[in-house]
């Protein structure tokens, strides 16, 4: 082994230990405001790091992302006043779970296009159905939640996003997997070796939303009003993708990486520039699309090789930000 | 031991640590809890007790996020926009508000966040405003929904949050828990009866109720339909129609069909806009037809001209009401450039709000929002539209200069209460002009 990876063999659970640590000391020594901005990042990230772990695995691109993040607002809308909040997060990512568990046993056998365009839908199905149901059956849009604070609600997410990585790192190191790594790579043959292809794949769709779930669930505290049009925003189901695009697919930091200075990058640009923001914002966005395929992790990982090994290696490849290809 | 194995307990080490410190944290979280208005105290303001002189102060910081793109965009275009920026520079052109704790005139400086349209931008702009910016005074966001969400945070922050765009009856309720939110917006109860009186006494005795699937329209059916029957008015159908909504056509040849005299629609602007299109494509002229937000806007008539006459709408003031509010028709236009962009609904009473603000700062002789929620609450102001204060977090029926408008020969002119009408209502409404 090269020492540059056994550097970095240590150096990622370190550094990955160092950035929990302080994250978890921050409300004690940052102003309120900084545990806003870090609670919507951790938001994001739970977000983006749960889709990677799906389509990012198995190159299906959801985009129901919004549907399990309404599905856990909801379950607070409706359970806030009646349940102890850990309770109502778990129930947030059941709801979640079993919403996916459904979508995915109808969708994902469906491909491509087709499976995209199909969750897309179902969010807008979710809300209208709602909707109409908060209308006509019930007479009152909306709901209000009880608020809870905002380091609590910081603390709630830094915890659902340490369990989401521990998640992903098991899953990754198992059996389990390397099926699903399969999958990404050619779904045909992964069927022929003998792996459950669509059991797998519905079964990791619902745990990537029981986190999203959770997610939504707590930050409904934080939201204090949700309607079915706050609840299922379709920019919950493009942020998430756009994030783990510009971070980079392929390993667990690159969606964090991408949550993070997405969400700090549209903040700046939201009040320093408001008439300005999404033409600046969308230009990054095609830059990195056109230059930077790997995300923001490939080019770390681009600039780390070249710092240690400065004649590189023949066939020496990137290891992250590749899309999942579904094809043979 | 396996390196692998290193990063899962390394991990697991870090769930135990963030958990231990989420106990620690908890306890001083809930110190830090909701109703802490002492942290208004971050925006520059002084306790009662605290002797330490003011720090120097050379403006007020005016903060508010807003929907300058999405969907709300249109009403910070249209409605109370144009109000708040030509107060601030009506404002600071005679030197600013006098401020007696710092014995001198601040001029107003501006500080808007876009929310994008989107709820948790606008929850998380919001707490920048109050606990980064430290503003000393905040606009409201826009949107029912999104008073809804503002108003609690602005009052956990101790900052006053008077409403503009938006605010809906339910939020009635919340009024005795939400001391610094102030509704400044008519409610569907304040309009309903003065419309139903008028249109009883015009003789019509049969309606049709379309409604937005939303707040709005639950609350405005919801306090028609029943006045409307007490009033011996027949009720043909009360039917919701879903937001963006293509083609009503369905509910208008029905209510043609059934010879409906008054058409109600309570609906947004696109909504309304495609009603009032579609019954002209019928040919369908019922003798009353009113309309929701958007009629009332200058631009229904750029773009109906003609056959704007005899439309109603909810609101009302116009330069007949008062040569205050001539006036400020008058400074609005000059203040667009000339454009006749004007709210006939809204933007008398939001510019009434703002006066209001300035003078409880005037009175109050402080920027303390606590001290300023006192005086809104219980002194009356002079402004643009008359007498103006609040009762229970809202504003009495009497302060407003009309519940209905009609666009007569051009003007929005108010037709009910009888007492503030600028014109007589014109009912039946004329046949569509020819096309």
């Amino acid at each position: 082994m090269k020492k540059s990876k056994r550097i970095a063999k240590y150096i990622v659970p370190v550094v990955i230990v160092l950035v929990v640590v302080l994250m978890a000391a921050v409300p004690s020594f940052t102003d309120p405001y900084k545990v806003v901005l870090l609670r919507t990042i951790l938001m994001f990230a739970i977000l983006t790091l749960s889709w990677s772990l799906f389509s990012g695995t198995t190159g299906y691109t959801s985009l129901a992302t919004a549907a399990f993040y309404g599905a856990g607002l909801y379950t607070t809308a409706y359970l806030g006043d009646k349940l102890p909040l850990p309770l109502i997060v778990v129930c947030g990512g059941i709801a979640a779970f079993v919403l996916a568990l459904l979508m995915g046993a109808i969708t994902l056998r469906l491909k491509g296009i087709y499976f995209s365009i199909f969750t897309l839908s179902s969010v807008e199905l979710i809300k209208q159905i709602l909707h109409w149901y908060e209308i006509n059956i019930i007479g009152v849009r909306g709901h209000y939640v009880t608020r809870v604070n905002d380091v609590t609600v910081y603390y709630v997410l830094l915890v659902i996003t340490v369990l989401l990585m521990l998640t992903i790192y098991l899953i990754k190191r198992s059996r389990y997997g390397l099926a699903l790594s399969s999958i990404g790579s050619c779904e045909e043959a992964a069927a022929h070796i003998g792996v459950n292809v669509v059991g797998l794949k519905v079964l990791t769709y619902a745990i990537s939303s029981f986190f999203i779930g959770m997610a939504g669930a707590i930050m409904a505290t934080a939201m204090l009003y949700i309607d079915s049009y706050v609840a299922f925003d379709l920019n919950y189901s493009f942020f998430p993708t756009l994030m783990a695009i510009f971070g980079g697919l392929g390993n667990i930091l690159g969606p964090l990486v991408g949550a993070a200075v997405f969400t700090y990058l549209r903040e700046i640009l939201i009040t320093k520039y408001p008439y300005h923001y999404m033409l600046i914002f969308g230009t990054v966005m095609v830059l990195t699309i056109l230059y930077l395929p790997s995300g923001l992790i490939g080019l770390a990982q681009n600039i780390w090789k070249k710092l240690t090994n400065p004649a590189p290696e023949k066939g020496l490849k990137t290891e992250g930000g590749k899309h999942a290809d579904t094809s043979c | 031991m396996k390196k692998k194995s290193l990063l899962l307990i390394c991990l697991i080490a870090c769930l135990v640590l963030v958990l231990i410190l989420v106990g620690c944290a908890g306890n001083k979280a809930g110190n830090n809890g909701a109703g802490n208005n002492d942290s208004n105290n971050s925006a520059g303001q002084n306790d009662s007790g605290d002797k330490k002189p003011l720090p120097d102060k050379d403006k007020i910081v005016l903060g508010g996020a807003r929907s300058l793109t999405g969907p709300l965009a249109i009403q910070d275009q249209t409605c109370f926009g144009p109000v708040y920026r030509m107060w601030v520079d009506e404002v600071n052109a005679r030197g600013g508000i006098y401020v007696k704790e710092y014995d001198k005139k601040l001029p107003i400086e501006l500080k808007i966040y876009d929310d994008t349209s989107d709820m948790n931008t606008m929850i998380n702009l919001l707490k920048k405003l109050m606990i980064e910016d430290k503003v000393d005074l905040l606009l409201a966001p826009i949107s029912t929904g999104f008073l809804h969400a503002a108003a609690p945070i602005a009052n956990e922050y101790g900052y006053v949050l008077i409403g503009a765009e938006g605010g809906a009856k339910e939020l009635e309720s919340m009024m005795a828990s939400l001391p610094y939110f102030f509704s400044l917006l008519n409610y569907a109860t304040h309009q309903a009866q003065p419309f139903v009186d008028m249109i009883a006494e015009a003789g019509i005795k049969s309606a049709a109720v379309i409604f937005i699937a939303d707040q709005h329209g639950i609350e405005y059916s919801g306090a028609l339909v029943p006045l409307l029957e007490m009033a011996g008015i027949r009720v043909e159908f009360s039917r919701s129609i879903p937001q963006g909504v293509q083609d009503v056509s369905a509910l208008i040849e029905e209510a043609k069909a059934k010879n409906v005299e008054a058409l109600l629609c309570c609906a947004y602007p696109d909504e309304n806009f495609k009603v009032m299109s579609q019954c002209m494509e019928s040919d369908y002229n019922p003798k009353v037809m009113v309309f929701g937000p958007g009629i009332c806007l200058e631009v229904f008539h750029d773009i109906y001209g003609e056959a704007t006459e005899g439309v109603m709408g909810w609101g009302a003031w116009n330069e007949k009401s008062s040569p205050e509010m001539a006036d400020l028709a008058k400074r609005l236009i000059e203040h667009q450039g000339g454009v006749r962009n004007v709210d006939w609904w809204g933007q008398a009473i939001y510019y009434s709000g703002l006066q209001a603000l300035e003078q409880a700062i005037e009175k109050a002789g402080t920027l303390d929002n606590s001290v300023l929620r006192d005086v809104l609450a219980t002194e009356t102001f002079d402004t643009v539209i008359g007498k103006l204060w609040f009762e229970n977090g809202g504003v009495p029926a009497e302060c407003y200069p009309g519940q209905v408008g009609q666009w007569q020969n051009g003007i929005f002119e108010v037709v009910a209460p009888s007492e503030k009408a600028t014109a007589k209502p014109l009912i039946p409404k004329p046949a569509w002009p020819a096309q």
